[in-house]
Protein backbone atom coordinates (compact mmCIF):
# COMPACT_ATOMS: atom_id res chain seq x y z
CA UNK A 1 0.00 0.00 0.00
CA UNK A 2 1.30 3.43 -0.99
CA UNK A 3 1.62 5.87 1.81
CA UNK A 4 -0.82 8.46 0.47
CA UNK A 5 -2.79 10.99 2.46
CA UNK A 6 -6.01 9.07 1.76
CA UNK A 7 -4.60 5.75 2.95
CA UNK A 8 -3.19 7.26 6.09
CA UNK A 9 -6.52 8.88 6.89
CA UNK A 10 -8.47 5.68 6.19
CA UNK A 11 -6.11 3.63 8.30
CA UNK A 12 -6.27 6.11 11.11
CA UNK A 13 -10.05 6.25 11.12
CA UNK A 14 -10.61 2.48 11.06
CA UNK A 15 -8.09 2.18 13.86
CA UNK A 16 -10.11 4.64 15.91
CA UNK A 17 -13.33 2.76 15.23
CA UNK A 18 -11.82 -0.59 16.12
CA UNK A 19 -10.02 0.53 19.25
CA UNK A 20 -11.84 3.69 20.35
CA UNK A 21 -15.51 2.67 20.46
CA UNK A 22 -15.29 -0.62 22.34
CA UNK A 23 -13.16 0.96 25.04
CA UNK A 24 -15.84 3.61 25.62
CA UNK A 25 -18.51 0.88 25.85
CA UNK A 26 -16.39 -1.15 28.20
CA UNK A 27 -15.76 1.86 30.41
CA UNK A 28 -19.49 2.73 30.50
CA UNK A 29 -20.29 -0.86 31.41
CA UNK A 30 -17.62 -0.95 34.14
CA UNK A 31 -19.05 2.27 35.57
CA UNK A 32 -22.55 0.76 35.56
CA UNK A 33 -21.30 -2.40 37.30
CA UNK A 34 -19.55 -0.30 39.97
CA UNK A 35 -22.69 1.78 40.44
CA UNK A 36 -24.83 -1.32 40.88
CA UNK A 37 -22.35 -2.63 43.47
CA UNK A 38 -22.58 0.68 45.32
CA UNK A 39 -26.40 0.64 45.26
CA UNK A 40 -27.08 -3.03 45.94
CA UNK A 41 -23.91 -4.38 47.50
CA UNK A 42 -23.70 -7.01 44.76
CA UNK A 43 -21.45 -7.32 41.73
CA UNK A 44 -23.88 -7.96 38.85
CA UNK A 45 -23.13 -9.50 35.47
CA UNK A 46 -24.42 -7.72 32.34
CA UNK A 47 -26.82 -10.15 30.69
CA UNK A 48 -29.17 -10.27 27.73
CA UNK A 49 -31.52 -12.51 29.75
CA UNK A 50 -32.77 -9.25 31.21
CA UNK A 51 -34.44 -6.66 28.98
CA UNK A 52 -35.47 -3.14 29.84
CA UNK A 53 -37.79 -1.87 27.12
CA UNK A 54 -38.12 1.92 27.17
CA UNK A 55 -38.45 4.62 24.51
CA UNK A 56 -35.05 5.99 23.51
CA UNK A 57 -36.51 9.50 23.56
CA UNK A 58 -39.59 10.70 25.43
CA UNK A 59 -41.04 14.23 25.54
CA UNK A 60 -41.54 14.47 29.31
CA UNK A 61 -39.93 12.92 32.34
CA UNK A 62 -43.15 12.49 34.35
CA UNK A 63 -44.55 9.29 32.86
CA UNK A 64 -41.89 7.37 30.96
CA UNK A 65 -43.13 3.88 29.98
CA UNK A 66 -41.03 0.98 31.22
CA UNK A 67 -41.38 -2.72 30.43
CA UNK A 68 -39.14 -5.29 32.04
CA UNK A 69 -38.69 -8.86 30.80
CA UNK A 70 -36.52 -11.68 32.11
CA UNK A 71 -35.73 -14.89 30.22
CA UNK A 72 -36.59 -17.61 32.71
CA UNK A 73 -39.11 -20.48 32.76
CA UNK A 74 -40.24 -19.43 36.29
CA UNK A 75 -39.96 -23.00 37.57
CA UNK A 76 -38.94 -23.81 41.15
CA UNK A 77 -35.45 -24.60 39.83
CA UNK A 78 -35.00 -21.58 37.55
CA UNK A 79 -36.73 -18.29 38.31
CA UNK A 80 -36.14 -14.64 39.00
CA UNK A 81 -36.72 -13.55 42.61
CA UNK A 82 -36.78 -9.81 42.18
CA UNK A 83 -35.70 -6.97 39.93
CA UNK A 84 -34.74 -3.48 41.11
CA UNK A 85 -34.76 -0.47 38.78
CA UNK A 86 -32.40 2.47 39.29
CA UNK A 87 -32.20 5.92 37.70
CA UNK A 88 -28.70 7.14 38.68
CA UNK A 89 -29.39 10.76 37.72
CA UNK A 90 -32.61 11.04 39.71
CA UNK A 91 -32.37 12.76 43.14
CA UNK A 92 -33.33 9.38 44.67
CA UNK A 93 -31.70 6.60 42.66
CA UNK A 94 -33.98 3.67 43.42
CA UNK A 95 -37.16 3.76 41.34
CA UNK A 96 -39.06 0.52 41.86
CA UNK A 97 -38.59 -3.14 42.81
CA UNK A 98 -40.60 -6.11 41.52
CA UNK A 99 -40.96 -9.46 43.30
CA UNK A 100 -42.04 -12.49 41.28
CA UNK A 101 -43.26 -15.94 42.35
CA UNK A 102 -42.23 -19.18 40.62
CA UNK A 103 -45.09 -21.01 38.81
CA UNK A 104 -47.42 -18.09 39.57
CA UNK A 105 -46.23 -14.91 37.88
CA UNK A 106 -44.67 -14.28 34.49
CA UNK A 107 -41.25 -12.56 34.51
CA UNK A 108 -42.64 -9.48 32.84
CA UNK A 109 -44.12 -6.18 34.07
CA UNK A 110 -44.95 -2.74 32.70
CA UNK A 111 -45.27 0.56 34.55
CA UNK A 112 -44.44 4.26 34.21
CA UNK A 113 -41.63 6.11 35.94
CA UNK A 114 -40.21 9.62 36.44
CA UNK A 115 -36.81 10.64 35.10
CA UNK A 116 -35.05 13.84 36.17
CA UNK A 117 -32.63 13.93 33.22
CA UNK A 118 -31.53 11.98 30.14
CA UNK A 119 -29.76 8.92 31.56
CA UNK A 120 -29.09 5.20 31.53
CA UNK A 121 -31.84 3.39 33.42
CA UNK A 122 -30.45 0.29 35.14
CA UNK A 123 -32.20 -2.98 36.03
CA UNK A 124 -30.68 -5.53 38.43
CA UNK A 125 -32.22 -9.01 38.71
CA UNK A 126 -31.64 -11.47 41.53
CA UNK A 127 -32.06 -15.02 40.23
CA UNK A 128 -32.99 -17.97 42.47
CA UNK A 129 -29.46 -19.41 42.21
CA UNK A 130 -28.07 -16.23 43.77
CA UNK A 131 -26.78 -14.74 40.51
CA UNK A 132 -27.21 -11.00 39.95
CA UNK A 133 -27.82 -9.94 36.35
CA UNK A 134 -28.01 -6.40 35.05
CA UNK A 135 -28.87 -4.40 31.98
CA UNK A 136 -29.20 -0.73 31.15
CA UNK A 137 -30.88 1.37 28.50
CA UNK A 138 -30.45 5.04 27.64
CA UNK A 139 -33.52 7.27 27.74
CA UNK A 140 -33.51 10.84 26.48
CA UNK A 141 -36.15 12.97 28.22
CA UNK A 142 -36.81 16.61 27.40
CA UNK A 143 -38.16 17.73 30.79
CA UNK A 144 -37.33 16.95 34.41
CA UNK A 145 -40.03 14.66 35.85
CA UNK A 146 -38.89 14.86 39.47
CA UNK A 147 -39.99 18.39 40.38
CA UNK B 1 -56.44 15.05 50.47
CA UNK B 2 -58.12 13.31 47.57
CA UNK B 3 -58.93 9.70 48.29
CA UNK B 4 -56.98 7.25 46.20
CA UNK B 5 -59.20 5.15 43.94
CA UNK B 6 -57.86 1.71 43.00
CA UNK B 7 -58.90 -0.10 39.86
CA UNK B 8 -58.06 -3.51 38.41
CA UNK B 9 -58.78 -5.23 35.14
CA UNK B 10 -58.72 -9.04 35.26
CA UNK B 11 -60.59 -11.60 33.13
CA UNK B 12 -63.60 -13.10 34.95
CA UNK B 13 -62.57 -16.59 33.87
CA UNK B 14 -59.24 -17.98 32.72
CA UNK B 15 -57.85 -21.25 31.44
CA UNK B 16 -56.05 -23.48 33.94
CA UNK B 17 -52.27 -22.91 33.94
CA UNK B 18 -52.38 -20.32 31.16
CA UNK B 19 -51.05 -16.80 31.66
CA UNK B 20 -53.63 -14.05 31.98
CA UNK B 21 -53.05 -10.31 32.03
CA UNK B 22 -53.71 -8.18 35.10
CA UNK B 23 -53.86 -4.39 34.87
CA UNK B 24 -53.92 -2.29 38.02
CA UNK B 25 -54.13 1.45 38.54
CA UNK B 26 -54.58 3.65 41.59
CA UNK B 27 -55.30 7.33 41.23
CA UNK B 28 -52.71 8.89 43.50
CA UNK B 29 -50.62 12.05 43.42
CA UNK B 30 -47.41 10.25 44.54
CA UNK B 31 -46.06 13.36 46.28
CA UNK B 32 -42.29 12.81 46.23
CA UNK B 33 -41.29 14.94 49.24
CA UNK B 34 -38.87 16.79 46.95
CA UNK B 35 -41.17 19.65 46.02
CA UNK B 36 -41.61 22.93 47.88
CA UNK B 37 -44.82 24.93 48.26
CA UNK B 38 -45.27 28.64 47.46
CA UNK B 39 -43.70 29.57 50.83
CA UNK B 40 -40.60 27.47 50.24
CA UNK B 41 -41.71 24.80 52.69
CA UNK B 42 -41.11 21.18 51.66
CA UNK B 43 -44.30 19.30 50.81
CA UNK B 44 -44.10 16.05 52.82
CA UNK B 45 -43.69 12.75 51.02
CA UNK B 46 -46.95 10.89 50.50
CA UNK B 47 -46.63 7.93 48.16
CA UNK B 48 -47.97 4.43 47.70
CA UNK B 49 -44.89 2.54 48.90
CA UNK B 50 -46.01 -1.06 48.36
CA UNK B 51 -48.32 -2.99 46.10
CA UNK B 52 -49.26 -6.62 46.70
CA UNK B 53 -51.20 -9.13 44.68
CA UNK B 54 -52.27 -12.31 46.53
CA UNK B 55 -54.05 -15.35 45.19
CA UNK B 56 -55.88 -17.44 47.78
CA UNK B 57 -53.74 -15.85 50.48
CA UNK B 58 -50.37 -16.46 48.78
CA UNK B 59 -48.24 -13.55 47.48
CA UNK B 60 -47.92 -13.89 43.71
CA UNK B 61 -46.59 -10.45 42.74
CA UNK B 62 -45.24 -7.57 44.84
CA UNK B 63 -43.85 -4.13 44.10
CA UNK B 64 -41.72 -1.79 46.23
CA UNK B 65 -42.48 1.72 45.06
CA UNK B 66 -40.10 4.63 45.54
CA UNK B 67 -40.42 8.32 44.72
CA UNK B 68 -39.82 7.95 40.98
CA UNK B 69 -42.85 5.78 40.20
CA UNK B 70 -45.09 8.07 38.15
CA UNK B 71 -48.27 9.55 39.63
CA UNK B 72 -51.30 7.22 39.41
CA UNK B 73 -49.15 4.07 39.67
CA UNK B 74 -50.01 1.57 36.99
CA UNK B 75 -48.81 -2.03 36.76
CA UNK B 76 -49.44 -4.57 34.07
CA UNK B 77 -48.33 -8.13 34.81
CA UNK B 78 -49.30 -11.72 34.08
CA UNK B 79 -50.27 -14.58 36.38
CA UNK B 80 -51.31 -18.18 36.09
CA UNK B 81 -53.69 -20.14 38.30
CA UNK B 82 -54.46 -23.81 38.75
CA UNK B 83 -57.70 -23.45 40.69
CA UNK B 84 -60.48 -20.89 41.12
CA UNK B 85 -60.13 -18.44 43.95
CA UNK B 86 -59.76 -14.88 45.15
CA UNK B 87 -57.25 -12.35 43.91
CA UNK B 88 -56.59 -9.66 46.51
CA UNK B 89 -54.92 -6.38 45.59
CA UNK B 90 -53.41 -4.17 48.31
CA UNK B 91 -51.88 -0.71 47.99
CA UNK B 92 -50.04 0.59 51.08
CA UNK B 93 -49.61 4.33 51.50
CA UNK B 94 -47.09 6.32 53.59
CA UNK B 95 -48.64 6.78 57.03
CA UNK B 96 -50.26 3.35 57.04
CA UNK B 97 -53.41 3.84 54.96
CA UNK B 98 -54.35 0.77 52.91
CA UNK B 99 -56.49 0.50 49.80
CA UNK B 100 -57.77 -2.89 48.69
CA UNK B 101 -59.75 -4.62 45.97
CA UNK B 102 -60.80 -8.26 45.57
CA UNK B 103 -61.59 -10.19 42.46
CA UNK B 104 -63.17 -13.65 42.08
CA UNK B 105 -61.35 -15.69 39.49
CA UNK B 106 -62.94 -18.72 37.84
CA UNK B 107 -60.49 -21.22 36.41
CA UNK B 108 -61.74 -23.55 33.68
Amino acid sequence: MHLTRRNVLLGGTSGLVAVGLPSIDVRAQEEAIDLVELLTGHRAVPSDRLRLLMPSTFPNGYTVPLTLEVDTPMTERDHVRNVRIFAPKNPINEVVGFHFAPLRSAPRVSTRIRLAAPQNVVAVAEMNDGAFLMTQTFVQVATNGCV
Amino acid sequence: MVTAIPRVQVPASVTRNELFLVKTLISHRMETGLRKDAHGKTIPRQIINRFLCRFNGVDVFKVDLHEAVAANPFFEFSLRATESGTLDFVWEEDGGAIYTLSHQLTVN
